[in-house]
């Protein structure tokens, strides 16, 4: 009870009565914490001003980002606009956010449900990642795909001729709407 | 006198003796007061010639003041003696004291070099008298005039000298030392400026002297500037231009305030070079093999908690990455692998050995023993 109290107490709107993403139950200080760290680097992502990046919270839970990446310039994504979300833990940042595309991406290491092979979302995982660096990896990871252990098989055969690929992206992209 | 006529109205008679007989007194006494009026106004005109005389050397403080009414009043003692000894030489008594009075500017101007050895004795002797600057004049003997510590003030003219310009030091000591923390600061905004020529490409180099040239308010332009530099995380070498300009920043020396400054100085830079650091974190670039490898950030670069000193002088890994202990203490109990470069914590043994076996396992162990030490 106080520890969900602490925990929606500290988002940045309350009001709605269920939130799409349910807070997963843990202790408030993990809760505070992570609130602490997640707030920095808002405020770090806003300021810094990167190019291609994007991310900002939901209305109501702070610990469910939306963000956005552009493709890379000279790649085949590039002029395209991709949509993630990003779901924090209370073990953040000891345990990796779950990432996921909203947009459909075809990606050798995206599958059909947005879910994104990336070691460094997985064993690779490091406390010292953040946001930012979560999605200037997930931007290099467009335009240099690990064809080896791809989620996408048919995107990791089309890989080879960049001029089908590009056609196939154009042709699956569907822009997000806002 | 009203009154005394009322209550006297009743015997009138006795009361007319006793006033014509008080009257008399009454006018002798002011006759004599008379006198002795005169003889005060002359004294105090004197008085005034001898004030404007002094006051026509500018003089501010309101010691120097005071001390100088002192030294009038016993001289005017003397003068007295004079004007009894001999009236007639009223001008060459006041070049007397036109001469004593410049004596005084130079025994409290510090000008005790080109001063009679006679003038001084007096002067000092003053200074025994008065008792109003014991200190200064026992450490003036013993700082300067180191030599003829022991002799009395009265016996040499050397003693006297010292003691009486340590006098005047102690008095013009605000404003000496404010000219020479100026002199200082000029050298060193100087020395500055050379190495901001030295160091800078030609736009910092610009923002340099446009600080310089401007008032110490302005003094957090350049470090917003840079910060919008780095802004620019495209920049592929941002911290080595960034760092020199803190560098010399945190050398400055023209601090108006500051009137401890060469104290102050190591403890500026240090507090200054804090949020320095603290803002290269907020740049959120979290490029911390950089951060680690020119300086400890403030902040733990996991929780984004101030890092206390504890915190800052923990070193757990080799590859330099730092973090405060709570969050060490957090990554042993899961991975035990250094943030920085994924490798296992391996400094500390026990650490490590509770890393490599696995965290669960030694806790368990632990808990177990000091359950056991709990109940016996």
């Amino acid at each position: 009870m106080a520890t969900v109290n602490g925990y929606q107490g500290n988002t940045p709107v309350a009001t709605s009565p269920g939130p799409k993403h349910p807070a997963p139950p843990a202790k408030t200080a993990d809760a505070q914490s992570v609130l602490k760290r997640l707030q920095s680097e808002l405020m770090a992502l806003m300021m810094g001003g990167d190019s291609g990046i994007s991310a900002f919270p939901e209305e109501d839970n702070i610990f469910c980002w939306k963000g956005t990446i552009t493709g890379s310039k000279d790649t085949v994504f590039e002029g395209t606009e991709y949509k993630l979300s990003l779901s924090f833990s209370n073990d953040y940042p000891f345990k990796p956010p779950k990432v996921k595309f909203e947009t459909a991406c075809f990606h050798p290491n995206v599958d059909v449900f947005g879910n994104i092979c990336l070691d460094i979302l997985q064993d690779k995982w490091s406390s010292a990642y953040d946001v930012r660096t979560i999605l200037l990896s997930i931007q290099s990871l467009l335009g240099e795909p690990n064809i080896s252990s791809p989620l996408n098989t048919h995107a990791a055969q089309l890989w080879s001729n960049q001029e089908e690929y590009r056609k196939m992206v154009e042709k699956l992209y569907k822009p997000p709407n806002a | 006198m009203e009154s005394d006529s009322i209550s006297h109205t009743s015997p009138p008679s006795a009361s007319n003796c006793k006033d014509i007989s008080r009257k008399k007194r009454v006018g002798t006494s002011l006759s004599c007061f008379h006198f002795h009026f005169r003889f005060l106004i002359f004294f105090i005109d004197v008085l005034f010639f001898v004030v404007d005389f002094q006051r026509s050397a500018k003089l501010k403080q309101c010691k120097l003041d005071a001390r100088r009414e002192q030294w009038l009043s016993q001289s005017a003692v003397k003068n007295k003696v004079c004007c009894k000894e001999g009236t007639n030489d009223g001008d060459s008594k006041q070049t007397q004291r036109g001469e004593r009075d410049r004596s005084l500017e130079n025994f409290e101007m510090r000008g005790t070099a080109e001063a009679n050895g006679e003038v001084e004795n007096v002067s000092v002797q003053h200074e025994s008298d008065s008792e109003s600057f014991p200190p200064n004049s026992h450490t003036s003997s013993s700082l300067l005039g180191g030599m003829d510590s022991g002799t009395s003030f009265t016996n040499s003219s050397s003693s006297s000298t010292s003691s009486g310009g340590c006098c005047s030091g102690s008095i013009t000591e605000e404003e000496g030392g404010d000219g020479c923390l100026d002199d200082w600061e000029a050298v060193a905004d100087a020395l500055a400026a050379d190495d901001d020529k030295q160091e800078l490409d030609p736009n910092e180099n610009n923002k340099e002297n446009l600080c310089l040239g401007s008032t110490p308010g302005l003094e957090p332009n350049p470090q917003l500037g840079s910060n919008g530099e780095g802004s620019d995380l495209k920049n592929s070498e941002p911290e080595c231009p960034r760092m020199v300009q803190r560098a010399t920043g945190t050398c400055r020396a023209w601090r108006a305030d500051d009137t401890f400054r060469p104290q102050t100085l190591p403890n500026l830079s240090k507090q200054r070079s804090f949020p320095a650091t603290d803002r290269r974190f907020g740049q959120g670039g979290v490029s911390w093999m950089r951060n680690s490898a020119f300086s400890v950030p403030s902040s733990c670069p996991i929780c984004y908690e101030d890092l206390d000193f504890t915190d800052s002088s923990f070193l757990p890994c080799l590859c330099g990455f730092r973090l405060c202990l709570f969050c060490h203490k957090r990554i042993l109990e899961e991975d035990g692998r250094c943030p920085g470069c994924r490798k296992p914590y391996e400094n500390d043994p026990v650490e490590a050995e509770a890393s490599v076996q696995g965290g669960s396992l030694t806790t368990r162990l632990l808990a177990r023993s000091c359950s056991m030490i709990a109940r016996s």
